[in-house]
């Protein structure tokens, strides 16, 4: 630069520009440049799919997951998770005899050890109606006690749950203890009459699903027992979610619960908030000795422990005979939850009543109406949105809270919150009867928190000015 | 003369979303001991983050000093860890801040604050440093100095908040106090006050200060030397009276004509400065007044203009003083005058 | 300070009021009749336990002596367990709770402050993202997953241990109280925490923090002397309302871990329609919630010297 050396030529006056500012950037609402910049924050957009997903999963879900979730399977209470499976039709279940062994006569003398027994083996293919186990006999033996395990064994004292015992005559033992589809460690252990030895032979082997035709007409599955064949493979029904301690089917009643749940989660804000602006913005619009007396009722009523009287006012309002008890439920929400609602509205229109933009709609002939309508709840509904979307998963909450201890929703209609409660109970043995609605109530809630942060930053006018 | 900080070439700038701000684009400038120097310029023009950026106050991230020197008395004090910096802030230099309001800590009594430097950097004991403390408020003329040291900043009014500011600041008996806007957030009568209070505590302490400003008023009342920033970049500086009646270039011009005063003719209007300075996300290849200075010329738009040196004390950098320029009459009146 | 307390006191007695008025009303709103589990006594006994309970005067003067003897601090007798004193139930059963929910609000309180203030010290570094994750799930999780989750956690760890170091449930010493303790105050952790960490940020931001930095002071002495304590203040002040929504969380909490607390005797006494239990526990809750909020208030008041002096 110091190189350079200015002409006179570079001395002419430069035009004088009219235009010195430009607007460079478009101009957009507030809502479209709300969303434009909801849509920058990842969270927030895959909240908002998480939620859109939920509103399908509760309303198209049981049209195509049309499996009644008020029916009770006794035989298949508390089932794990599993997915689609055919299952083999076969006779009803025979008598089997198994081996005897002709003429035996027990050893004279207690053996004082024993070889492994052998000829472990299947008698034919396992089902899940029965297993049949045939062995060969064990010199010296004088009874066989026979173990299955869900998994490997570690060492003799690891042989998993005793099935039977048999005597030294007979060589073959039937398994019909609640069989499922999948591999079972079978061990085999010789006695004497009352004591093992310290010796046993193992089997390894999966059951096929198998139903009897009886069993498909009681399933639902086929109207008439004609309409399959032995050794026919048929669809049976299958519990993506497994099932409860009823037997009922975990997904459709998670269906069921969604309606319930997210029905009060939803509603229930929506009623609420809208007798807070009205509430509040009758108080803050009008002002003066009223707004005390209205807002000093608010405080009153925000003292109020807010559980204990969600469950008096519950019970107050009381619940008859084949009722569910949403409605009292809701009624209760509204009456405890609108004072936060109505104190926001009327410090917002407080505050939005002194703007000086107010002042100049006024001077240029604005009516009472036109301001409420054109400025004073247009400015608010930001404020409002954000507090409706935070209001969602506290009224979820409460919901599986007072359902969870039994003061919500009644059998046998289903919430996620009354899921859980029964779940709790059988949370050591099948943990899925609690995991499955709980993370669905957390997945909601933090769905609807993290849309609710996305909204507060996208309209927040301060962040605007920011970028 | 002695001179006690020195900057030299100072750059810093920001990155934010929209890109990188170049705030301060090559800033120079030297302080000598006891003087003031008073730097002017409308909001943006780089002139806060150029002091908080020698006491390390500028946030890094985002911030970052990018070229430059600044020495005191022979040290280097850009860019130091906290351990080190901390061996000059409040000790050798003492800064006030615009609003006196918010810039003291809201749950800690005034005495406890100022004597927290004391303890900090002169390692005194709880009871000696507050009662240095109340002294420091007595010399700031605060009333009942030993009973409001033990208020808290709510208590204050904004005037006294400042005279409390200036109090801390000068705990240590700094060589320096850069006071940035100290008086804009404050009622007028109370500006004057605190005006004369600087002065009359530079006058006792033998302190220089480095007054950060936009008003030309306290400037022409408390300034020994004044450098002009604009856009980044200080485009004039001389002695209080070279900038107002030497003024060389033509946005110092421009400041003066948007000035009310009392010696001004009364049916003259005030001209404003029309426009608004260029954007520092891209700063302009030549001068950065070009798009508003009503003299501009071709070269302007594209190449910077060279710092012209007009007398010993006063520098300026515009086209103008290139010697194949045009005249203008009220740039070169005085050039002309001395000529002729 | 004196004045404000009195004030702030009167004002209490006066929501006290109002929330045992509500109890009366919906107490007497509830369907079926209180003595339905005396169906079997004669219309005698009935009569006098009506007269004993006072069911057979006209509602209003029902009112003024259910006030009275709230004054009197008198609460009734128990209708489901006769000759039980509802005094004496609270008196057996609310330490229980109270121990409980002030053990959550330190747990609370002390770990939102402490992880508060490290996610701020390291934000949007690693262990400002796991803290600000768990704090999500502390949020979003209901508490009696998390009570669930804590019990399977006690059976699993004194399973693997051999012997029951923790007890899985009960109450009676210090061991028994650490996870139902913990779990009741998680999701109060997670709210102080987020709460926190943006006051921690926003005070960074202040022009006081700038000052503190140009006088000299170390980090560390900024950090703890000017920005912790500002942060603080704004988690105090929703304590009060964190410790009401702690107590009656505790009811999930008593339920799960066996835990003979008020909480699940008021669960039980609504179930059984236990009229004297359901109203006396109800205002005795309400009480001490309002004074726990006053108190909160007051002691907020110290430590911000603009409240305490104004």
């Amino acid at each position: 630069m110091s190189l350079f050396e200015p002409t006179s030529a570079d001395f002419e006056p430069l035009p004088r520009q009219e235009k010195t500012e430009q607007i460079t950037r478009p101009s957009l609402s507030y809502w479209q440049d709300a969303w434009v910049r909801l849509k920058k924050n990842t969270r927030a957009i895959i909240s908002l799919g998480i939620i859109i997903l939920l509103a399908l999963f509760t309303l198209i879900g049981p049209l195509l997951w049309s499996v009644n979730p008020a029916l009770q399977n006794l035989n298949q209470v508390s089932q794990a998770p599993s997915w689609a499976k055919s299952a083999v039709i076969i006779a009803p279940y025979q008598d089997w005899d198994g081996i005897r062994l002709e003429g035996y006569t027990s050893p004279n003398q207690i053996a004082s050890a024993v070889p492994a027994p052998t000829g472990f083996a299947m008698a034919d293919t396992p089902t899940t109606q029965r297993v049949r186990l045939i062995w060969d006999q064990t010199p010296g033996a004088d009874g066989y006690n026979v173990y299955r395990n869900n998994r490997a064994p570690r060492d003799f004292n690891d042989l998993g749950l005793p099935l039977g015992s048999t005597y030294g005559n007979e060589l073959s033992y039937e398994d019909r203890l609640s069989l499922e589809p999948r591999a079972y460690y079978y061990s085999l252990v010789p006695t004497d009459g009352y004591d093992e030895y310290e010796v046993y032979s193992q089997l390894i082997l999966t059951p096929v699903l198998a139903i009897t035709p009886d069993e498909a007409v009681e399933r639902g599955l086929v109207t008439d027992p004609s309409e399959v064949n032995i050794g026919d493979d048929i669809t049976i029904e299958f519990h993506p979610f497994g099932t409860d301690y009823l037997g009922r089917d975990m997904l459709a009643r998670l269906m069921e619960g969604a309606r319930v749940s997210l029905f009060i989660g939803i509603v229930a804000p929506f009623l609420f908030v809208l007798v807070g602006i009205i509430y509040g913005g009758f108080a803050g619009y009008f002002g003066g000795q009223l707004d005390g007396l209205l807002m000093r009722f608010a405080e009153f009523v925000v003292a109020l422990p807010f559980l204990l009287f969600m469950i008096l006012f519950k019970i107050a309002f009381g619940i008859g005979p084949g009722e569910s008890g949403i409605m009292p439920m809701l009624l209760a929400l509204i009456l405890l939850s609108w004072p936060s609602t109505a104190r926001l509205v009327r410090g917002q229109v407080l505050q939005i009543r002194e703007e000086g933009y107010i002042e100049a709609a006024r001077l240029l002939g604005a009516k009472d109406h036109y301001l409420i309508l054109r400025h004073i709840i247009p400015n608010t509904m930001g404020v409002i949105l954000v507090t409706l979307t935070f209001a969602v998963p506290s009224a979820i909450f409460t919901e599986a809270f007072l359902s969870f201890i039994g003061m919500g929703v009644a059998p046998p209609t289903p919430s996620w919150g009354s899921m859980c409660n029964e779940g709790v109970k059988t949370m050591l043995s099948h943990p899925h009867e609690l995991i499955f609605p709980a993370v669905f109530i957390s997945i909601t809630v933090l769905a609807f928190n993290l849309l609710g942060d996305g909204l507060t930053e996208a309209l927040d006018s301060k962040m605007r000015s920011r970028d | 003369m002695d001179t006690i900080l020195s900057v030299k070439d100072l750059e810093v700038e920001f990155s934010t979303y929209g890109g990188t701000v170049k705030a301060v684009r090559g800033v120079s400038f030297d302080v000598t001991r006891g003087e003031t120097l008073a730097i002017v310029g409308e909001s943006g023009c780089g002139k806060s983050v150029t002091v908080q950026s020698l006491m390390g106050l500028i946030p890094m991230p985002p911030g970052r000093i990018t070229n430059g020197t600044a020495t005191l008395n022979g040290k280097s004090i850009l860019n130091l860890p906290a351990a080190e910096a901390n061996k000059f802030r409040g000790v050798e230099i003492g800064m006030i801040f615009q609003d006196p309001m918010s810039s003291l800590n809201p749950t800690m009594t005034i005495g406890d604050q100022i004597a927290e430097t004391l303890k900090v950097h002169r390692g005194k004991s709880d009871r000696e440093a507050f009662s240095m403390a109340v002294e420091l408020l007595e010399r700031t003329h605060i009333p009942e100095a030993s009973k409001r040291a033990k208020q808290y900043p709510f208590e204050f009014s904004g005037g006294m908040l400042q005279r409390a500011m200036i109090a801390q600041s000068l705990a240590c008996n700094p060589a320096i106090l850069i006071a940035d806007e100290p008086t804009t957030a404050l009622d007028v009568t109370i500006q004057a006050q605190i005006l004369e209070l600087m002065l009359e505590l530079q006058r006792t302490e033998n302190m220089s200060i480095i007054l950060i400003t936009h008003d030309l008023a306290v400037v022409a009342r408390m300034a020994d030397r004044v450098a002009v920033m604009y856009a980044g970049q200080v485009i004039e500086s001389g002695t209080v009276d070279d900038i107002f009646y030497r003024s060389s270039h033509p946005y110092t011009l421009g400041l003066k004509e948007a000035m009310p005063s009392n010696t001004h003719d009364r049916d003259k209007s005030l001209t404003p400065i029309l426009g608004s300075p260029p954007d520092l996300f891209k700063p302009p290849t030549g001068c950065g007044y070009c798009a508003r200075c009503p003299y501009a010329m071709s070269v302007c738009a594209e190449h910077l203009p060279p710092a012209t040196r007009i007398s010993e004390s006063h520098e300026a950098k515009c086209w103008l003083h290139h010697a194949t320029a045009p005249r203008i009459k009220e740039l070169h009146q005085l050039d002309d005058q001395d000529a002729g | 300070m004196l004045a404000y307390t009195l004030k702030r006191l009167i004002a209490g007695v006066i929501t006290v009021w109002f929330i045992a008025t509500a109890t009366f009303i919906a107490m007497h709103q509830v369907p079926g009749d209180p003595l339905m589990n005396d169906k079997a006594v004669s219309a005698e006994i009935r009569a006098n336990l009506e007269a004993k309970y006072g069911l057979d005067k006209p509602v209003t003067e029902q009112y003024f002596i259910f006030l009275g003897n709230m004054l009197t601090g008198d609460f009734g007798i128990s209708f489901t367990q006769q000759n039980r004193k509802v005094n004496d139930i609270i008196r057996d059963h609310f330490p229980v709770s109270a121990t409980l929910g002030l053990l959550a609000i330190f747990f609370a309180a002390t770990g939102g402050v402490l992880w508060g203030a490290l996610t701020a010290v390291y934000r949007n570094r690693l262990p400002d993202i796991i803290i600000m994750f768990l704090v999500i799930l502390g949020i979003s999780v209901p508490s009696f997953v998390f009570a669930a989750l804590g019990q399977l956690f006690l059976v699993n760890l004194n399973s693997l241990a051999g012997q029951s170091i923790i007890p899985v449930a009960g109450w009676g010493t210090f061991s028994h109280m650490l996870m139902p303790s913990m779990v009741l105050g998680l999701g109060t952790m997670a709210l102080l925490t987020r709460l926190m960490r943006s006051s921690m940020l926003e005070i960074v931001n202040e022009d006081y923090i700038k000052t503190a930095r140009a006088k000299g002071l170390s980090p560390t002495r900024i950090f703890f002397r000017h920005q912790l304590r500002n942060a603080i203040l704004p988690v105090i002040t929703v304590l009060g309302p964190q410790i009401a929504a702690i107590t009656t969380g505790g009811f999930v909490v008593e339920l799960v871990f066996a835990i003979p607390g008020l909480g699940r005797y008021f669960v039980q006494a609504v179930q059984q329609l236990d009229y004297t239990v359901i109203m006396g526990t109800t205002v005795f809750y309400g009480a001490f919630l309002v004074l726990m909020v006053i108190i909160v208030d007051i002691l907020y008041g110290f430590i911000d010297p603009r409240v305490r002096l104004s």
